[in-house]
């Protein structure tokens, strides 16, 4: 999953990248409103949190301009003046949550994981797909009950691939959703962990479709 | 922050009324020179025909005719001694009626040898004619003419020319018009000396106002003192009221900054003092990051407290604010749909009158409702009914919101406690427990009131009374 950061404060743009690296995101960041709308108008992202007190562009701005260009992804505004009219102003521009500082970095992950969820039109935090299940708050994966050991690379593959059960899912989508901007996209890595996926899961989980993608069936 | 020299002449009020005073004044005084100067000259020149007229009376009067027909004319019986010296400046002449051989056939001894050169005219018998023309000495001449014929002869007619210098005349005329433009220059200068001090002493009061402005600004004063013109005390009453309010402001501001940070040192104070100890005794700060988070959280309460009180107190005195409730209403609904859109809840607004208002903030509105409604959503299990009615009440009109929910509520002796500031009855739903007191804060600093029931849908109804905005 990767998500789009937009804040100008270096300390708590370093704090939110850690916490979300180590909740399973990719994470790509932007220091001022013009470039966190550049970033989100042009590259694939799973949710934005976005700052609204921004330099250059204010937030309430960018999300304007975003919902006008038609982007629906997910987005949760900070705010620091923690008034009802603020969230009003917020929630009218088009975001989808709000959260005020400061904030509990779980609380955070939490609306982050809801609005992702939310936004592939999930309910449940639990994904089901057929005996194989994905706790997103815990990072558990269970197969019939079972623990499986998953590395973080193959958990966010299995991640994506769970939030769109019965989609086919391009190369292309996976390697611009799990990896930043910044990564040499043109190695196979993907085909790679999809393999190691397969030894771990009963193969024909993962089915692939020449020239389309991988498309995630529930196992027998 | 000067202004241009010329822009700063004419943004001068003084400058104004003294140039227009100064454009008009001279106006009329040049006017009226003018007139003056043209109705003298006038006056004299008539005066001066008049006289001519009667000398020309007098040489038709002493005009007699021999037995040939030619005139004769007795110089001894001529009075003015003018008529004989020579180039005297007063002359006569009796012209022929062939103008080419007669002109001139008896002239004054004044004239010497120059003779007077007439323009011809066509003249009727007996009338006056008045021409000016060049004098023997080059000077100017005004003539009076006049034909006469003799009825019992053959009819010759005879012009009979009587002239005067003009030199006198027109000295005379120009002696009076450099008095009249010195008389009037003093008169000018004596209106704008006037003008002066009426523009001084009528602007005084704007002196003696800038000179309180400026005490104002020096900190001496507090406010416009005295009482000014009845044109500009209006302006000064609103202006100490704007003065009054800054200082209210200040100083309520002073207030709450003290305050807060009143409260926030002893958060300080107990993490600094935890902070000493860990680096005493390294090994036993298991509690520190408690103590610290434990700590935070208490600041941050007492920062978001005076925050939220900062801004009701803003709100006061602020007379004729008015906020249509149900647009305020509509936007809180929206957020709380999609805040809580996991909860699937129903949010259910009764229909309510297009011109209903809250007389007071719309930022104090929304905190009011956002908190209440906020709370509704966190605890309901399906529903939360909102419905707003006008109440009447002694003390003018009210409004009153009411927000249902189905939760749990809150049990009849426990509904006190939870109005209490930073009270939290339940720990494990997020929030900073502030909600209901900063409610309960802004409502009483508007005279409402919040009361808590039990709700017909099995939860908690918070009922919430505010003053009601004139609907305009």
């Amino acid at each position: 999953m990767r998500v789009l950061l937009v804040e100008d404060d270096p300390t708590l743009r370093a704090q939110l990248r850690v916490g979300l690296e180590e909740a399973g995101y990719v994470v790509d960041e932007a220091d001022n409103g013009r470039d966190g709308h550049h970033l989100g108008a042009t590259e694939s992202f799973d949710a934005a949190i976005l700052d609204l007190g921004l330099p250059v562009l204010d937030g309430i701005s960018v999300l304007k301009r975003w919902r006008e260009a038609g982007l629906t992804l997910p987005v949760m505004i900070l705010t620091a003046r923690d008034s009802w009219h603020e969230k009003v102003a917020g929630i009218d521009a088009g975001a989808d949550d709000y959260l005020a500082k400061p904030f509990h970095m779980e609380e955070l992950l939490a609306r982050v994981r809801a609005l992702i969820r939310r936004a592939q039109g999930l309910a449940s935090p639990v994904l089901q797909c057929g005996t194989l299940a994905l706790d997103t708050r815990s990072g558990r994966v269970t197969l019939n009950g079972q623990s499986v050991n998953l590395t973080s690379h193959e958990y966010r593959l299995l991640s994506y691939l769970m939030h769109r059960p019965g989609t086919v899912v391009s190369r292309t989508e996976l390697t611009e959703h799990l990896y930043s901007q910044d990564f040499d996209r043109d190695s196979n890595t993907i085909e790679v962990f999809v393999g190691r996926l397969r030894r771990k899961l009963p193969p024909e989980t993962i089915e692939t479709i020449r020239g389309m993608g991988y498309r995630l069936v529930a196992p027998p | 922050m000067k202004p241009a020299a010329g822009l700063h002449w004419m943004r001068s009020l003084r400058f104004r009324l003294l140039a227009a005073t100064l454009v008009a004044v001279a106006l009329a005084l040049v006017l009226a020179g003018l007139l003056l100067a043209s109705l003298f000259r006038d006056h004299v020149m008539r005066q001066f025909s008049q006289g001519l007229n009667a000398q020309l009376d007098q040489i038709t009067a002493r005009l007699e005719f021999d037995a040939a027909g030619q005139p004769q004319l007795d110089p001894q019986a001529l009075t003015d001694p003018r008529w004989s010296r020579p180039y005297s400046g007063l002359y006569w002449q009796v012209d022929g009626a062939n103008i080419e051989q007669q002109r001139g056939v008896l002239r004054s001894r004044s004239l010497w040898d120059a003779t007077l050169v007439l323009p011809s005219d066509a003249l009727a018998d007996g009338a006056v004619h008045v021409h000016e023309v060049k004098g023997p000495d080059g000077a100017r001449l005004l003539l009076v003419e006049r034909t006469i014929t003799r009825d019992d002869l053959r009819a010759t007619p005879w012009r009979l020319i009587v002239g005067s210098d003009l030199r006198e005349t027109v000295s005379a005329v120009g002696r009076f018009n450099g008095v009249l433009a010195a008389s009037l220059a003093a008169l000018l200068a004596l209106l704008c000396a006037a003008a002066l001090a009426q523009v001084a002493i009528g602007l005084a009061p704007l002196r003696a106002l800038q000179r309180r402005l400026m005490l104002v600004r020096a900190g001496t004063a507090q406010r416009l003192d005295g009482m000014f013109p009845q044109e500009v005390q209006p302006l000064i009453d609103d202006f100490n009221a704007v003065l009054d309010r800054n200082a209210e402001v200040v100083t309520r501001a002073r207030a709450q900054a003290g305050n807060l940070a009143h409260a926030i040192k002893t958060p300080l104070a107990a993490m600094s003092q935890a902070a000493a100890a860990a680096v005493q005794r390294p090994d036993a700060c298991a509690d520190l990051a408690t103590l610290v988070e434990e700590q935070v959280g208490v600041a941050r309460r007492h920062v978001d407290w005076h925050l939220a009180r900062a801004r009701a107190a803003a709100a006061q005195g602020l007379p004729g604010a008015r906020v249509t409730l149900q647009p305020v209403i509509g936007g809180l609904l929206r957020v709380m749909e999609r805040v809580h859109a996991e909860r699937r809840l129903t949010l259910q607004c009764a229909p309510m009158a297009a011109d209903l208002a809250f007389a007071g903030e719309v930022q104090d509105l929304q905190e009011i409702l956002g908190n209440l409604l906020d709370n509704a959503c966190k605890w309901a299990r399906h529903e939360i009914h909102v419905s707003a009615t006008p109440i009447e009440s002694a003390g003018g009109g009210r409004l009153r919101i009411v927000i249902d929910d189905d939760g749990p509520g809150i049990e009849p002796d426990r509904r006190d406690a939870v109005m209490a500031r930073g009270a939290r009855l339940d720990e494990s739903v997020p929030g900073s427990g502030l909600g209901l007191a900063i409610v309960n804060e802004l409502v009483g600093l508007y005279g409402g009131s919040v009361q808590l029931y039990a709700a017909p849908i099995g939860g908690l109804r918070v009922e919430v009374e505010l003053p009601r905005g004139i609907p305009t």
